[in-house]
């Protein structure tokens, strides 16, 4: 029993170690940021296990980072469309169906930061303020002035009235 | 193929390596005071929720309008609705992104010691005073229900005063020929959500209609506004009516019926939920109320929060101030950009009349010394200090923009203007 135990512990370690690589490259690019409490953290853990593991077996593996857009969505709000390290917020048909008549949009201020799940804006619709929370962390970069000075484009197909060039 | 019409919102840069799986949001805060017995928020239900009546014992809106955020907050309504019945000494309170300068006259409440508030439900303003009963609905998000309150608070008219009252459109609570009787608002959140409205029993009418009267100001912005209707108190249709009696008489239709429908269960329902209960609402009962109560009186929260506008006046210069070939009207333009409650551009249309010889030059003394204040009395005091230093002879015609400053701000009927 305990041999059985030992060897699935290295096993465990071995692909752990496997995992440490390409941790350590994703870790990399992301710890030029000092900002980055998630990365950094995590790459403080993995080098510690690295150091109590019993066989270290670095195999270099190559790994592409392929950042592929894909919209995500939350359940039945905010999408988050995320491109590198860029994503773009929305909210989705089904959403302002729901809201109604949208009559006012509260979006986050430029340079805010925010955590996810924050609240981070509302939109109003018939006396009701729904809130906005956020999918992601990260600093706002930009965001969609047509909407906030007319809300009644929420309501309307957005696919014509693109309002940057993507 | 045909695809989601989607909304962009803003960019953001994000902070973290991207997921590349679905992201689902589950609860949004943590939950920390809980009557509840069952053990996660995705717990299926197998009995009703319990119902319970809170009654605060604070007249202070501020005080109020932070217990209501703190129940939104911190409190889980999975097993256990609550509706929260409050009062308040005079005051006014807007909707989440209305602007006070454009909804009350905000020197003349300030004068006669009613506050200004600013609620975190959207709609229009309103005037409490204690003849004015306030109700709110907490539910969890998917137990929203705006119409099944109205219907509540409709029945419990009936069933003791015989009073019948209809659902407007825009669902207000109207009474015999359309007068409005209940203003209506919600939150929506996640994963509480409330609704609130209130009763007016015997509001003082004129100091309503004062204190909401519109001023034209030539205020341009997107803010929502308020829509007047006129109004009645329940007191004038019957006067047995009280706000006392009413508390009760709302409160034990709510605690008959059924939390996810309008359906009226009956007395014995009753027994089976938590009754009446007075809250104190202080710091040491509710942590975190203090800080609450705080935001909501600050000047950022009550006024920096308006949607950014622009206000333009024309005077007319009186004619003592022109020089003495000008026989023309003429008129001086103020137009002041306002963003976050700050002033944040001031363009001055001085007429020639008032330029020429001797006459006004304190032009960039006026932009200078009113961009980046408040857009409060504060900044005409500092402005009237900026142009008394000048080294200009002409005193009154500095005095004469100053004025037209300070009406342009604090909005106050002139009877020059238009």
């Amino acid at each position: 029993m305990q041999s059985l135990y030992f060897s699935s512990r290295l096993q465990r370690l071995r692909n752990f170690s496997r995992d440490v690589t390409i941790v350590t490259q994703l870790c990399k690019g992301v710890l030029l940021r000092t900002d980055e409490l998630n990365a950094t953290q995590s790459m403080t853990s993995c080098f510690n296990m690295v150091n109590c593991a019993m066989h270290v077996n670095f195999r270099t593996i190559k790994t592409t980072l392929t950042s592929y857009a894909e919209r995500m969505y939350t359940d039945k709000h905010e999408w988050v469309l995320i491109d590198g390290k860029m994503g773009t917020v929305g909210i989705s048909h089904y959403a302002q169906d729901a809201l109604g008549d949208v009559v006012y949009a509260q979006l986050p201020d430029i340079d805010t930061e925010i955590l996810k799940k924050d609240e981070c804006g509302a939109l109003e619709s018939v006396k009701a303020a729904s809130e906005l929370y956020s999918p992601v962390s990260g600093r706002v970069v930009e965001k969609n002035i047509a909407v906030e000075e007319t809300p009644a484009l929420i309501n309307q197909s957005c696919y014509e009235k693109e309002w940057w060039d993507d | 193929m045909a695809q989601n019409l989607v909304t962009k919102l803003y960019r953001i840069s994000v902070i973290g390596a991207a997921r590349n799986k679905p992201y689902v949001v589950p609860s949004v805060k943590a939950v920390t005071y809980s009557t509840s017995t069952q053990q996660d928020s995705g717990a299926v239900k197998n009995s009703d929720a319990v119902k319970s009546v809170f009654i605060s014992q604070s007249n202070d809106i501020f005080t109020n309008l932070a217990l209501e955020d703190w129940l939104y907050k911190n409190f889980n309504f999975i097993n256990h609705h609550i509706l929260l019945l409050w009062r308040n000494s005079p005051a006014v309170v807007i909707g989440r992104h209305q602007n006070p300068w454009l909804e009350v006259n905000t020197s003349v409440l300030s004068e006669h010691g009613i506050e200004i508030a600013r609620r975190n439900s959207g709609g229009g303003t309103v005037y409490h005073d204690n003849g004015n009963l306030n109700l709110t609905f907490f539910t969890p998000r998917e137990h929203y229900n705006r119409k099944n309150n109205l219907q509540l608070i409709n029945r419990a008219l009936i069933r003791e005063w015989g009073l019948k009252t209809e659902i407007s459109p825009r669902e207000d609570i109207v009474i015999s020929g359309g007068y409005k009787i209940s203003g209506t608002a919600a939150k929506l959140g996640r994963p509480n959500a409330y609704h609130h409205c209130t009763l007016l029993v015997s509001v003082d009418k004129e100091k309503l209609k004062h204190a909401l009267h519109k001023h034209h100001k030539g205020i341009k912005t997107n803010a929502t506004q308020s829509i007047p209707s006129p109004v009645m108190n329940l007191c004038d249709v019957n006067s047995h009516v009280t706000v006392e009696k009413l508390l009760s008489t709302i409160g034990w239709e709510y605690l008959r019926t059924c939390p996810y429908t309008a359906e009226d269960r009956g007395k014995d329902f009753i027994m089976k939920q938590r009754g009446f209960q007075f809250i104190n609402p202080t710091d040491q009962w509710f942590p975190g109320l203090d800080k609450l109560r705080a935001e909501l009186t600050s000047w950022d929260w009550r006024f920096g929060k308006s949607p950014k506008f622009n206000v333009t006046r024309t005077f007319q210069v009186p004619q003592e101030l022109l020089g003495k070939e000008e026989l023309r009207n003429e008129e001086l333009s103020i137009t002041i950009d306002v963003n976050k409650g700050m002033v944040e551009d001031v363009m001055l249309m001085v007429p020639p009349g008032l330029k020429a010889a001797n006459g006004f030059s304190g032009q960039a003394q006026v932009v200078t010394s009113l961009k980046g204040q408040r857009f409060s009395e504060e900044a005409v005091t500092i402005l009237q200090k900026a142009l008394s230093e000048l080294e200009s002879p002409e005193q009154t015609r500095n005095e004469f923009v100053v004025d037209c400053v300070r009406t342009s701000i604090l909005a106050l009927e002139d009877e020059k203007s238009n």
